[in-house]
């Protein structure tokens, strides 16, 4: 066997390896309801922020812990506890997704993404 | 009805619109005269005349169009909406750079600028090649500069015009103000504009953008010749040529994307200057592919092989450019990046122009006359069925399928192979090697940042697809191989996504490294093995020991004594050290020859920075009272600590005061004070540092962190939260709102900076004082105030009953600023009822903060800068060599 052969045989063996590494990733965007039947496993969830209910922020207390209600995609709404900072401007946010697992009916979350609203793509002067 | 409107500048739009039209125009004239010109003979020079001079039309079209938009952002003309979106009247003139190309369109516009500047050059330079080189850049330039065009075709439009009035936007049209004449004046809004986005307002970002995308416009000019090379059939003497421009893109484009890591660090609130994030990626993966081209080009200039890898990295480095232009542009990474940019809807026309050139190089890679237009049928029926039948995806799947089949024919019939194989120890083959585990490295970065795209891939064609079944038979195979979420289409990024990218990285970055440190030693054709690894003996085991000195010796407490962080650190080193020893043995010292080896050293020492800063990363804010594993092992993130204003808080070595906050403009800044604890108990001020939060109300607040700078270490200290709308008299007189506290005698009651003891309670005491006549009922109260120093204060507020209604004295201790309002006695339960309120000033200030150590980063930036230096040495030295071959032949 010519060594370029070789070569060619661990290049596409690392290339399928790659693949499939990317591809089982072991978390994913679901619903509340989805992470709820599997609470060990992280889940990615969208959804958008309770404003009547408020925030919970106390940082004397504890300052990375921030909890505050969010209702999914379907329309559920699960309280969530994120144990990190309280993200600056969580209050313009438009959309929020929280990255952790669900146990006993509360998202345990680790991080937050906050979508204000668009920065570049805001044409409307008058409404 | 015509209107005329007060106040709008129309002759700036009117001359955008002249120079944009002018210079897609010129653009295709020149591209069809050049292109006619290659054709003929090179007696034919009229063509190549005209081709000129409408590329320098062109080029001048491009500069009046810069020209004007500056002059638009210079002058405020806010009807405009690209200067209504990205600029406002506060902003301080330095930042209208950043303000240029904060927009799609600014930025397309830099693209094309620098693209101009070197089809310039290469109009000098390039002789012979001129004309095929050029009719690539001006295709080019056709595209590019139809992304400004803004024409619309009902709702499909092509382009975006930055000269659009914001009353002409197709969103704003037929709305009542847009009615007004004298609008401008009118409606508030139109005499500021929104601004730029707060991120944008740093010096970095006013030489980022401009280097990153003379980096990505140089790809081309390699790409251009690849291309001729194809057309004319002059398979290997284009490198010759495009050889100094690859080294000269792969410099630029790494001093682009590393200034991006600078800004990142220094502005961004990442952690550190490398975050994997999708943009930083996209702009990453072209430069591997670049530096592969770049070495590749090498072997075939000295053995005439590896030809087919020459043209395939040259090709996909252009071609990995445009599509992270696509990614980046087309608003399908929304989700998953910082600063990915949102859609203006043309990541229609950017897949339509990725797909353009793909097909060009591969029909051009296809020699034969009848396989090229065999494929080109194909792929415009491809195309029209994309189009009219609407399955978008598996048409661009088809053609993909095909463009790698017609590859593989190209390659199989049309390029030259070795009848033997290279020697296993000669630098061809390493060389080789080593460019493959590039485009490998640069695969595994492109596959997991595109995971977004393959989620839409999945949604639009197979959840939504009228043909279920074919949506569940996939779905049952994908579950059987554990890829479920990627069936669903709802595949998210890892949780520590950047763990994920290290892993992979670090393997490739050690076979790289190695590569690197033994690739000189190795001559061409074939290298006795004992006599090059005699010279390596010395650089092996000397890097071997010190790695192992730092990462056992020392005791640590990052990963570095992880075995593929070792492994890396030993690769590294050994990297450094054996092109150090080439350029003292070989090199002689002589700067002006070794910029091959200077410039790997500096790779090594990039890749050492990276690696001591980022294992060895240390983050003294972490939070030692709460452990929050209890609730979840993998919840251990306790990264910010709590600073309120006084306190001091031992971090890592330091210990760490917040000694308050100043407001300046739109900034607040956060003083933290770094101090050491001497012998003798004292705490003295080593520096200050303040990170502070820029107020942006329309586009959010951002935090910037501060950083001290050692020679050996970085400390880190960003602000997470804090409260911002803290009114401005928090110095001032005012009390905050009573709280109220009932209390038995020797009750305590507790105000933030000290206790409440109510000692007595009495009916004697001097009335008079108080002012109240002696007939009435009052009750004085005798409280005491202990603060944290132990000192006692005494306060006596009286509550009276005249006439049936409450009557109190207050009662204040001013040291303590607190005012006590006695309302109430429930003579039954013994109590009384007390209103405490504070000054406001006595709440103290706090912030949350996380503050790391990274060390040894300065290895980094050195490594940086000797890289840079390394490249240009080389390619002055390949210049000097080109002109004497020119003089010679």
């Amino acid at each position: 066997m010519k060594r370029t052969h070789i070569v060619g045989i661990i290049i596409i063996a690392l290339a399928i390896g790659m693949i499939m590494t990317s591809l089982v990733s072991t978390s994913k965007y679901a619903s509340f309801t989805e992470a709820s039947k599997s609470p060990d496993s992280d889940f990615h969830v969208v959804g958008k922020w309770d404003k009547e209910k408020g925030t919970v922020y106390d940082p004397q207390q504890n300052a990375n812990l921030f909890v505050f209600y969010m209702t999914d995609i379907e329309g559920v709404e699960k309280k969530v506890l994120l144990h990190n900072n309280k993200p600056q401007d969580f209050e313009k946010s438009e959309q929020v997704v929280v990255v952790g697992k669900m146990k006993d009916g509360e998202f345990q979350a680790s991080e937050t993404l906050v979508k204000c609203p668009s920065k570049y793509n805001d044409n409307k002067p008058v409404q | 009805m015509q209107m005329n409107y007060t106040g709008e500048h129309v002759w700036a739009g009117a001359t955008g619109h002249f120079f944009i039209i002018l210079s897609f125009t010129a653009a295709i004239l020149s591209a069809g005269s050049y292109c006619m010109a290659a054709r003929e003979s090179l007696q034919e020079d009229a063509w190549k005349k005209l081709g000129r001079l409408a590329f320098r039309i062109h080029s001048l079209a491009v500069a009046g169009i810069m020209a004007t938009l500056f002059v638009m952002l210079k002058n405020h003309f806010f009807e405009y909406q690209y200067v209504w979106q990205h600029s406002n009247l506060a902003m301080p003139a330095k930042y209208i750079f950043s303000c240029f190309w904060e927009g799609q369109e600014g930025s397309f516009l830099l693209w094309t600028f620098w693209h101009v500047v070197l089809g310039n050059i290469l109009i000098r330079y390039a002789g012979n090649w001129e004309a095929p080189v050029m009719t690539v850049f001006s295709l080019v330039q056709i595209f590019l500069a139809s992304m400004l065009l803004g024409i619309y075709f009902g709702s499909v439009h092509i382009g975006s015009n930055p000269f659009l009035l914001m009353r002409q936007l197709p969103e704003n049209i037929g709305l009542p103000w847009t009615k007004l004449t004298d609008y401008l004046q009118k409606i508030p809004l139109f005499q500021d504009g929104r601004g730029l986005n707060p991120l944008l307002q740093n010096y970095w970002m006013t030489i980022h953008p401009p280097t990153l995308f003379l980096g990505f416009a140089s790809t081309l000019v390699p790409f251009a010749y690849a291309i001729a090379g194809l057309w004319k059939g002059k398979l290997s003497e284009w490198q010759k040529p495009a050889l100094p421009w690859t080294f000269f893109g792969i410099m630029i484009l790494g001093t682009g994307i590393l200034m991006g890591g600078a800004w990142a660090y220094e502005a961004l609130t990442f952690g550190g200057f490398w975050a994997w994030d999708p943009v930083e990626n996209a702009s990453l993966v072209p430069w591997l592919t670049f530096v592969g081209a770049g070495h590749v080009m090498l072997v075939n200039k000295n053995r005439n092989i590896s030809l087919f890898s020459t043209f395939f990295l040259t090709i996909i480095t252009f071609i990995l450019v445009l599509y992270s232009t696509f990614l980046t542009r087309s608003g399908i990474l929304g989700n998953s990046s910082v600063h990915a940019f949102t859609d203006l809807g043309m990541s229609g026309q950017l897949m339509l122009y990725l797909l353009f050139f793909v097909w060009m190089s591969v029909c051009l890679i296809l020699i034969n006359k009848r396989l090229r237009i065999g494929y080109t049928i194909l792929s415009a029926c491809l195309l029209l069925i994309g189009i009219f039948t609407g399955a978008k995806t598996a048409s661009v799947f088809s053609f993909a399928l095909l463009s790698i089949l017609a590859l593989g024919t190209g390659y199989h019939y049309y390029f030259p192979k070795e009848e033997k194989e290279e020697a296993l120890w000669s630098r061809e083959f390493w060389m080789f090697i080593g460019a493959i585990v590039l485009g490998i490295a640069s695969f595994q970065i492109i596959l997991y940042t595109s995971i977004p795209v393959l989620n839409k891939i999945i949604q639009v064609n197979f959840i939504h697809h009228p043909v279920e079944v074919i949506h569940h038979k996939m779905q049952q195979w994908f579950n059987y191989n554990g890829l479920a979420n990627f069936a669903s289409g709802k595949l998210a990024p890892e949780k520590n996504a950047i763990g994920f990218y290290n892993k992979w990285q670090s393997v490739f970055a050690f076979v790289v490294s190695f590569l690197v440190a033994f690739g000189q030693y190795l001559k061409y054709k074939d290298t006795p093995f004992r006599e090059f690894s005699k010279k390596l003996i010395w650089p092996f085991f000397v890097s071997l020991v010190l790695a192992i000195l730092i990462g056992y010796g020392i005791p640590r407490t990052g990963s570095l004594q992880f075995f593929l962080n070792e492994l890396l650190l030993f690769s590294c080193l050994f990297a450094i050290l054996a092109n150090l020893d080439y350029f003292r043995r070989i090199g002689k010292w002589k700067i002006g020859k070794s910029g091959a080896s200077i410039a790997h050293i500096g790779f090594g020492l990039i890749l050492l920075g990276c690696l001591i800063s980022n294992a060895e990363k240390e983050i003294i804010s972490q939070n030692s009272g709460m452990d929050l594993k209890y609730i979840d092992k993998e919840l251990s993130n306790s990264n910010n600590i709590l600073l309120t204003q006084g306190d001091t808080l031992k971090m890592g070595s330091y210990y760490l005061t917040f000694t308050g906050r100043k407001k300046e403009g739109i900034y607040i800044y956060f003083n933290v004070e770094y101090l050491k604890k001497q012998e003798d108990g004292k705490y003295v001020s080593s520096f200050v540092l303040k990170p502070f939060v820029q107020l942006n109300d329309r586009m959010g607040n951002v935090a910037e962190p501060a950083t001290k700078h050692f020679a050996y270490k970085d400390i880190y200290t960003h602000v997470k939260f804090a409260e911002l709308d803290v009114p401005d008299d928090i110095n001032g007189q005012d009390y905050t709102i009573p709280v109220a506290k009932t209390m038995a005698r020797f009750d305590t009651a507790y105000s933030s900076n000290g206790m409440l003891i109510l000692d007595s309670l009495t009916t004697h005491f001097s009335h008079k004082k108080y002012g109240l006549p002696d007939s009435v009922p009052a009750v004085q109260a005798n409280l005491r105030a202990i603060d944290i120093n132990k000192k006692t204060y005494a306060a006596q507020p009286v509550f009276a009953i005249i006439d049936n209604k409450v009557h109190s004295v207050d009662d204040t201790i001013k040291a303590l600023g607190l005012k006590l309002n006695f309302w109430n006695v429930d003579p039954a339960k013994g109590k009384i009822s007390i209103y405490l309120s504070e000054r406001k000033s006595n709440k103290r200030d706090f912030i949350v903060m996380e503050a790391m150590i990274f060390p040894w980063i300065n290895v980094l930036w050195i490594g940086c800068l000797v890289m840079i230096t390394g490249t240009i040495l080389a390619i002055r030295d390949r210049l000097k060599k080109l002109k004497k071959s020119v003089v010679t032949d």
